[in-house]
């Protein structure tokens, strides 16, 4: 959990930016955070961060491996069981 | 190769791996050597197995040998599947193993990982962010983001997929990739902000033309 500092009002941008994996981590709502009410390119990183995770959260699995995948699974597959008894063919 | 461990159930695998019609049946027809069974199950899971693949390679020919691989482990390995998790967790963390085992032959993921914990002037955090009207927000298509993620170098790549696309949990990806859950923590924060650069680059690159 991240605890607000004091000094939370006075971050520099890169002391707000060192911390943000963890605020990020924390799931708190930085929109509220004291050094994004003063700083407009701090919270435009945040929020293109956000936004970034957000999106990916949504890629869903769209191509499908060629045919040619399916064929040499089951050309592997026949390599690897063992062959039936010759005399179990011949019945 | 060990088989995948039996995932902690998390909410976000929950939503990504709901359960599938008649798969139950097939993995029990399957695992008493029905191939047609089996057949079933790769119609089922072949497109999310080689998504995962894809995306954290970066390439359409090693992605189809590791599903390809994969899924040859399943056949192998699918009467250890106890049910502990959705066998399509089970099945994905498989894959993930087999990728990492790839990428560790090869020698790239953690020479990869280390190098990016060394930030470069391209990464930086602190740079000036610049105009308002270069925020990202409502502005990215699927296929941007795809484009922009094949981009990232490996290291960055593998911890952006792992955590942000496939939703696994820091401590799971630090198992995975033998690092601290500091270094993934850190490494999913220098992907995010490689993507945001990258995608900042091409919009400004649209905006010329």
């Amino acid at each position: 959990m991240i605890v607000m500092r004091a000094s939370d009002k006075t971050m520099t941008c890169a002391e707000f930016q060192d911390a943000l994996p963890e605020l990020f981590e924390s799931q708190t709502d930085l929109s509220g955070h004291d050094h994004l009410k003063s700083c407009e390119n701090c919270a435009a990183l945040v929020r293109d961060l956000e936004y970034i995770a957000s999106q990916a959260r949504l890629l869903l699995p769209i191509q499908d491996p060629s045919p040619a995948v399916w064929d040499n699974i089951q050309q592997a597959i026949r390599r690897e069981k063992p062959e039936p008894p010759v005399s179990a063919v011949r019945k | 190769m060990a088989g995948p461990t039996q995932p902690r159930p998390a909410n976000q695998h929950m939503r990504r791996n709901p359960p599938i019609a008649g798969e139950q049946e097939a993995i029990d027809r399957a695992r008493e050597g029905d191939g047609r069974a089996f057949e079933t199950l790769y119609a089922m899971h072949k497109r999310r197995v080689y998504s995962l693949c894809l995306r954290m390679l970066g390439n359409v020919a090693e992605a189809e040998d590791l599903t390809q691989e994969a899924f040859l482990q399943l056949y192998r390995k699918i009467g250890t599947f106890r049910g502990d998790s959705a066998f399509s967790t089970w099945l994905h963390r498989l894959a993930v193993n087999v990728v990492l085992m790839h990428l560790r032959r090869k020698g790239l993921p953690q020479v990869s990982l280390e190098e990016t914990l060394e930030p470069s002037q391209d990464d930086g955090p602190r740079k000036d962010i610049g105009a308002r009207d270069l925020t990202l927000s409502g502005s990215i298509d699927r296929v941007t983001l795809e484009r922009a993620i094949e981009n990232l170098p490996p290291g960055y790549r593998l911890v952006f997929v792992l955590h942000d696309v496939e939703g696994y949990e820091h401590n799971e990806i630090a198992e995975m990739l033998d690092c601290s859950i500091g270094n993934s923590k850190s490494q999913l924060h220098k992907a995010r902000m490689k993507l945001r650069d990258l995608l900042r680059t091409g919009q400004r690159k649209e905006q010329i033309a």
